[in-house]
């Protein structure tokens, strides 16, 4: 972006996606409308994100960081995460190993960049951004205090932050001091990666090892130099390697991209996403690093890849760890849909609308349940599911069953029901069965009541006579 | 009485063997059911459900608020993968339902009294696009016409175990009438043994209507 006048890149949605100092002086923000920051802003300049012309600069930064730290992670053309916990030891501190990475970035990428470290990926990223203009370096001396400080907005959701900040919470290490049961009641899986995040259990950037060959390769005869190909061919292997059922429906973080240019030689990078990769993005991912490598090869900018691309391989560098066992035909991507559209039907009727259930024991069909929402913990059974449960009604229980019973005309001669008033019409009972008996709390008041199996020719219902009153209890739909 | 004469209507063909796969979900695939609660659709669309739990949890829209999960369990649906979704909101309802398709395994959805047509059609558009298997099932009336790949209309249904004042709800048989394209063209008389489980039996001997008699 030039600095010296204001300047903004948006997306393919116009959204702004980046913003230079200039503007964000002038009132334009990430997020915001094209045309909403073109109001704020009117003598804005405006560029389109793209994300692989970005990482194709970008990755000679990449390469100069490497060349320090090994296992390097792109998070984004722009962002690194870098391990350096051995590096550290090797430059013989973290003053003399900041110092030398941020010597190599000024000599290839020039100032404006910025260098956070802190325990941990969230905690280096939200240090980077503290660190300023003047001081491009931020090292975090106590870890626990500065993400106790971070501010709720730090978690990068602007909804969940408002809502903790409603709540009294405004920072993370106020966060952190609630019990995680009550955070994850309330906001469900996006409240327990906060917590988790508030607690500094973050995912963290060493290896794990995998056992299996897990990797998924094509070679390319002639080698491919044209990007279109290339972007062909980053989506057919990102959906090649999670439809694979090598990687057991787990989903990776992170993917290791390991091309072999024409001339031998071969180049790979590990790139890291918050979010498991879906193909999609795993797509785009893929596509970015080969269009940097063929880019700086053509414009003599870096190493690499020279003559084309002979031989393309990808391969998880890691599997998630989080979410639950997956069954033997489920994969994870479809279960990570699944979450996805249980989590926006959630938001339209409300997280008491969206519930699964687990068995419990009871006499009626409606106690035999336990309700919960989706995303909370299953409760442990009030009552115990495996007891006797005498006066309970036998299977098959009815499919239909009214939250509140509600009364039922029946007519009954001499204790046997002849007819049921169904809407406006009144039909036959063929046979029936019953009564079941309930003896109910009586010492809280409640009546025991005798429930009926009642068959007429439009179905079968489950009825209960309480004082002398005939309610609707199911319907075996 | 009246059931029975329309019965009378139908040719039964003995020879002809139900497919066994009538009553599975298929892929994009929409299944209609439509009649009275009382005649066995909700155990029946929870039978057709569980056959697709396995691949991932599947989603039950409940207008009512009535179902009862222990119901669905009976059915081979297992309690984590039963996910129930409230909404009668006629108007929420379309978008609720559209997020499920777009990520759920399988979808049944009772429809509300006041939907439209069009937004069905949409509907029935996504999960053909989506590949995604759903159950409609209106609260009230019918579905507009040639929206259901399979649509199971509920004729009779006929109790086992019980006599006066003894025994208790065992078997039960349901007589559906099939149409749509999964029948191609023709409508049919399916029976169905439901004995409480997962195990819905479709019984052989079904009946087709009377063709008429073509002029021209």
């Amino acid at each position: 972006m030039p600095p010296a006048e204001p300047c903004q890149a948006v997306d393919d949605k116009n959204l702004v996606v980046a913003v230079n100092k200039m503007a964000t002086e002038a009132g334009v923000q990430v997020g915001m409308r094209r045309r909403e920051a073109e109001a704020v802003c009117p003598i804005v300049v405006t560029i389109e994100h793209d994300p692989g012309a970005e990482m194709a600069r970008f990755e000679r930064v990449a390469v100069a960081v490497e060349t320090l730290i090994p296992r390097i992670e792109v998070m984004s053309p722009g962002l690194i995460l870098a391990p350096v916990t051995g590096a550290i030891r090797y430059f013989g501190g973290e003053a003399p190993l900041v110092d030398r990475v941020a010597k190599e970035i000024d000599v290839v990428a020039g100032p404006g960049f910025r260098i956070g470290l802190a325990a941990g990926p969230f905690a280096a990223r939200r240090a980077a951004e503290l660190a300023t203009d003047g001081d491009p370096i931020y090292v975090v001396a106590d870890d626990d205090a500065f993400r106790a400080a971070l501010d709720v907005a730090a978690l990068g959701s602007e909804d969940i932050a408002s809502v903790f900040r409603w709540l009294g919470i405004g920072t993370l290490g106020e966060l952190a001091d609630l019990p995680r049961d009550a955070v994850v009641s309330r906001f469900g899986p996006d409240g327990l990666r906060a917590h988790q995040l508030a607690c500094g259990e973050d995912r963290d950037t060493l290896d794990r090892v995998i056992a299996e060959d897990m990797s998924i390769e094509e070679k390319f005869d002639p080698p491919l130099e044209n990007l279109e190909q290339v972007a062909f061919v980053a989506r057919s292997l990102a959906h090649q390697l999670l439809e694979s059922s090598a990687i057991g429906g787990a989903i990776p973080h992170r993917i290791e991209v390991e091309a072999e240019a024409a001339d031998g030689a071969i180049r790979n990078r590990t790139w890291r996403s918050a979010d498991p990769f879906n193909e999609r993005m795993l797509g785009e991912r893929v596509r970015w690093q080969l269009q940097a490598w063929l880019d700086t090869a053509r414009l003599r900018s870096g190493p690499g890849i020279r003559g084309g691309l002979v031989r393309l391989r990808i391969m998880p560098a890691d599997l998630s760890d989080d979410g639950r066992q997956l069954a033997l035909d489920e994969d994870a991507l479809s279960a990570a849909e699944a979450q996805r559209a249980f989590a926006q039907t959630q938001a339209i009727v409300g997280n008491d609308g969206v519930l699964q259930a687990i068995p419990q024991g009871g006499r009626d069909p409606g106690e035999r349940s336990l309700w919960y929402r989706w995303g909370e913990t299953p409760p442990a059974p009030e009552r115990d599911p495996q007891a006797p449960w005498p006066g309970q009604v036998p299977a098959p229980l009815p499919a239909l069953v009214p939250p509140d019973p509600f009364p039922l005309e029946v007519e009954w001669d001499a204790g046997i029901p002849t007819r049921v008033r169904l809407g406006s019409r009144w039909v036959e009972v063929i046979s029936w069965a019953g009564p079941w008996r309930k003896v109910g709390r009586w010492w809280d008041g409640e009546h025991p009541s005798d429930r009926y199996q009642l068959v007429t020719s439009a179905g079968a219902f489950l009825c209960a006579v309480v004082n002398g009153k005939t309610y609707m209890a199911g319907v075996y739909d | 009485m009246a059931d029975a004469v329309q019965l009378e209507k139908y040719k039964t063909l003995a020879d002809d063997v139900a497919s066994p796969d009538l009553l599975s979900l298929q892929p994009g695939r929409v299944t209609g059911l439509v009649g009275h609660p009382g005649f066995g659709l909700t155990r029946l669309g929870l039978v057709m459900l569980a056959s697709r739990e396995q691949l991932g949890p599947v989603a039950y829209l409940d207008v009512r608020g009535w179902l009862s999960p222990p119901a669905a369990w009976e059915s081979g649906i297992s309690p984590e993968r039963l996910v129930v979704v409230r909404c009668d909101d006629p108007v929420r309802w379309a978008r609720v339902a559209a997020h499920l398709l777009e990520g759920v395994g399988a979808v049944y959805a009772e429809v509300p009294a006041r939907i439209k047509p069009a937004q069905l059609h949409k509907l029935v558009a996504l999960a053909r696009n989506r590949k995604t298997p759903l159950i409609l099932r209106p609260v009230q009336g019918d579905l507009p016409n040639g929206m259901a790949h399979l649509k199971l209309e509920a004729r009779q249904v006929l109790w086992e175990g019980t006599e006066q004042g003894h025994g208790r709800l065992g078997e039960r048989r349901l007589i559906f009438e099939a149409s749509g394209k999964a029948m191609r063209g023709m409508t049919r008389l399916v029976e169905v043994k439901d004995d409480g489980t997962n195990a819905l039996r479709l019984v052989s001997g079904l009946a087709v209507a009377l063709s008429g008699r073509a002029t021209g």
